[in-house]
């Protein structure tokens, strides 16, 4: 695990200087540009052609497969705004962010404070914490459908322990649905949180923990005073790509509640899917791809320069 | 991080970690299990007898291998490229690619159906695996340069003075330097491409092409919705993550936790 860690700090310490090219010291660099052409025609070629092309369709009726659709101009984005569904799944995905993101670093943490204490079986909890990672929420979908079916293995569990009033059919009402999602999409990603807090955890000097400790500091102080300010790139880094996770959210929902009952567990990606393939509501598919990639450079630019500041600062 | 120092507060620890991890362990319990009720191992049987069954594999194999080299390739001459060699407007094209870091490819669904069904990619595996190596190129070229750009730029100019030209540099410096983050992004590429739902979904209809994370959907209707045989089948796709997982843990934590690394 030591090697492990020193990783994302040397990663990150070279991460602030854009450009290893603005030296001008050294001027005879041979040309690079044939280099980085494969990268750009595949991916900046393909996406952006795909992004436009978007942007064209977004202003059309069309049902995908007429040959002349007619060109409605911003037609399908007032339509959107006066959509419900879609301030839905704008809401659903705040909410899922917020919670996921909290849950996840509040057990990350304390998962990796708990590896770091001495634990037996720590290398088994830390592999069954970590296997959700890798599995592919596609196969694990129906398993969790079965588990929190009426009939499922969590209502038989609650029972077990004699909490029979509070079994329910919790993938089939809007009050529950959402919390089910984000408890999957919790239980997959804990993993990640949980090894970065512990790469991170062993860069703290063990000397300065132990005089805290001599000076009276308990767990609690411990970690509000020393590991948690310790763990602050750490926490950034893990809340861009949880926003931006949680804005590209679409396999759990769409597998697990098909974004239903009435539309309560309808996020972003599933509706733009919903709309766009089953529906055939190209144009309206498109028009709402292009507020969320809207939504995202917005959102990773924000999240960046804040993060940016309150590292410097 | 927490004393340990008396008997109790070690028990006490050991409780907590324990009740902590069991929520992440039901879920696999659950799975396995019903995967063995009813029938117990026919269900596995059943689901092996399945005409066709290896294909998803197969598949998926595909699928993921060519997705990794298409981005270990760009990713290796993109980021050296950046690092260290002249380009100008460095920076522009930089960023034009990380804008893409943020794209979800439910995005690209509309373009790429309608572009993949003129070109006569549509139900192929070009129609997966180019999207997905375009959308894991961004990142992939975002550490490798970080990684690249911390590698002494005298060990270039030495090369350079010895005679040797870029391509030189690349085949004899690049590669076998960058191996530890090299492996990193082969690993999450890995991941990405393997447990990718949502391309195979939409461009794959041919059943001979599916992929292994649509199998659930095609035991739904090939069982009639047996939950036994689907989660055998699902204990089943599960296997070969889990193992590899086991079999390179350090690389696999290191290589998803990537991720969060800017």
């Amino acid at each position: 695990m030591t090697q492990t860690s020193t990783e994302p700090h040397r990663l990150r310490a070279g991460a602030g200087r854009a450009g290893g090219d603005r030296t001008g010291r050294r001027p005879r660099r041979p040309p690079g540009l044939p280099w980085i052409l494969p990268a750009l025609v595949l991916s900046v070629g393909l996406l952006y052609y795909a992004i436009g092309y978007t942007g064209y369709i977004s202003t059309l009726d069309w049902d995908g497969v007429s040959p002349d659709p007619e060109s409605v101009g911003a037609g399908n984005y007032t339509r959107i705004v006066h959509d419900p569904i879609f301030w839905g799944a704008v809401r659903h995905t705040v909410v899922f962010y917020v919670v996921t993101f909290v849950v996840q670093t509040f057990l990350g943490l304390l998962f990796a404070m708990l590896m770091h204490s001495r634990i037996r079986l720590a290398m088994l909890y830390k592999v069954i914490v970590f296997v959700p990672v890798v599995l592919a929420p596609a196969i694990m979908a129906p398993v969790f459908r079965h588990m929190f079916a009426p009939d499922g293995e969590f209502n038989g569990l609650l029972s077990a322990v004699g909490l029979d009033s509070l079994t329910q059919p919790w993938i089939g009402q809007t009050s529950t649905a959402l919390p089910v999602i984000m408890f999957i999409t919790i239980w997959e990603w804990t993993g990640v949180t949980f090894v970065l807090y512990y790469a991170a955890m062993t860069q703290i000097d063990p000397s300065v923990l132990e005089a805290a400790r001599i000076d009276g500091a308990g767990p609690v102080r411990l970690l509000r005073s020393i590991i948690w300010p310790e763990m602050r790139g750490t926490t950034v880094a893990l809340a861009i790509l949880g926003a931006i996770g949680a804005l590209k959210t679409f396999d759990v929902p769409y597998l697990v509640t098909i974004g239903g009952p009435n539309y309560a567990t309808e996020f972003l990606g599933t509706y733009i899917y919903r709309m766009t393939i089953p529906l055939n509501h190209v144009g309206y598919g498109a028009a709402l791809s292009v507020i969320l990639l809207v939504v995202a450079l917005v959102m990773a630019v924000v999240m960046n320069v804040v993060g940016r500041e309150r590292k410097g600062g | 991080m927490f004393e340990t120092r008396s008997r109790w507060a070690r028990i006490a620890l050991q409780a907590l970690a324990t009740v902590l991890v069991l929520p992440y362990l039901f879920p696999l319990i659950v799975m396995v299990k019903g995967a063995f009720a009813g029938e117990g191992w026919r269900n596995f049987q059943a689901v092996l007898e399945v005409p066709n069954f290896g294909r998803f594999f197969v598949n998926s194999i595909v699928i993921a291998v060519s997705v990794i080299v298409i981005v270990y390739v760009v990713t290796m001459l993109a980021a050296f490229g950046f690092a260290k060699l002249s380009i100008r407007f460095n920076e522009v094209y930089f960023w034009l690619l990380l804008a893409c870091l943020t794209l979800p490819e439910v995005v690209l669904l509309t373009p790429l159906f309608a572009t993949a069904f003129k070109l006569g990619f549509y139900d192929t595996y070009w129609a997966v695996i180019l999207p997905l190596a375009a959308l894991q190129v961004p990142f992939a070229v975002l550490l490798t340069r970080t990684f690249i750009n911390g590698l002494p730029d005298e060990l270039f100019e030495a090369a350079r003075v010895d005679g040797a030209n870029s391509f030189n540099g690349f085949i004899y410096l690049v590669i076998p330097l960058t191996r530890p983050i090299a492996a990193a992004v082969v690993i999450f590429t890995l991941i990405a491409a393997w447990n990718d739902y949502l391309m195979p979904l939409v461009f794959l209809q041919n059943p001979d092409l599916q992929t292994i994370t649509l199998v659930p959907q095609f035991f739904i209707g090939q069982f009639n919705n047996d939950q036994t045989k689907i989660l055998a089948s699902a204990v089943i796709t599960a296997i070969p993550e889990v193992v590899a997982y086991l079999s390179l843990q350090r690389l696999f934590e290191r290589g998803l936790s990537a991720g969060a690394i800017k």
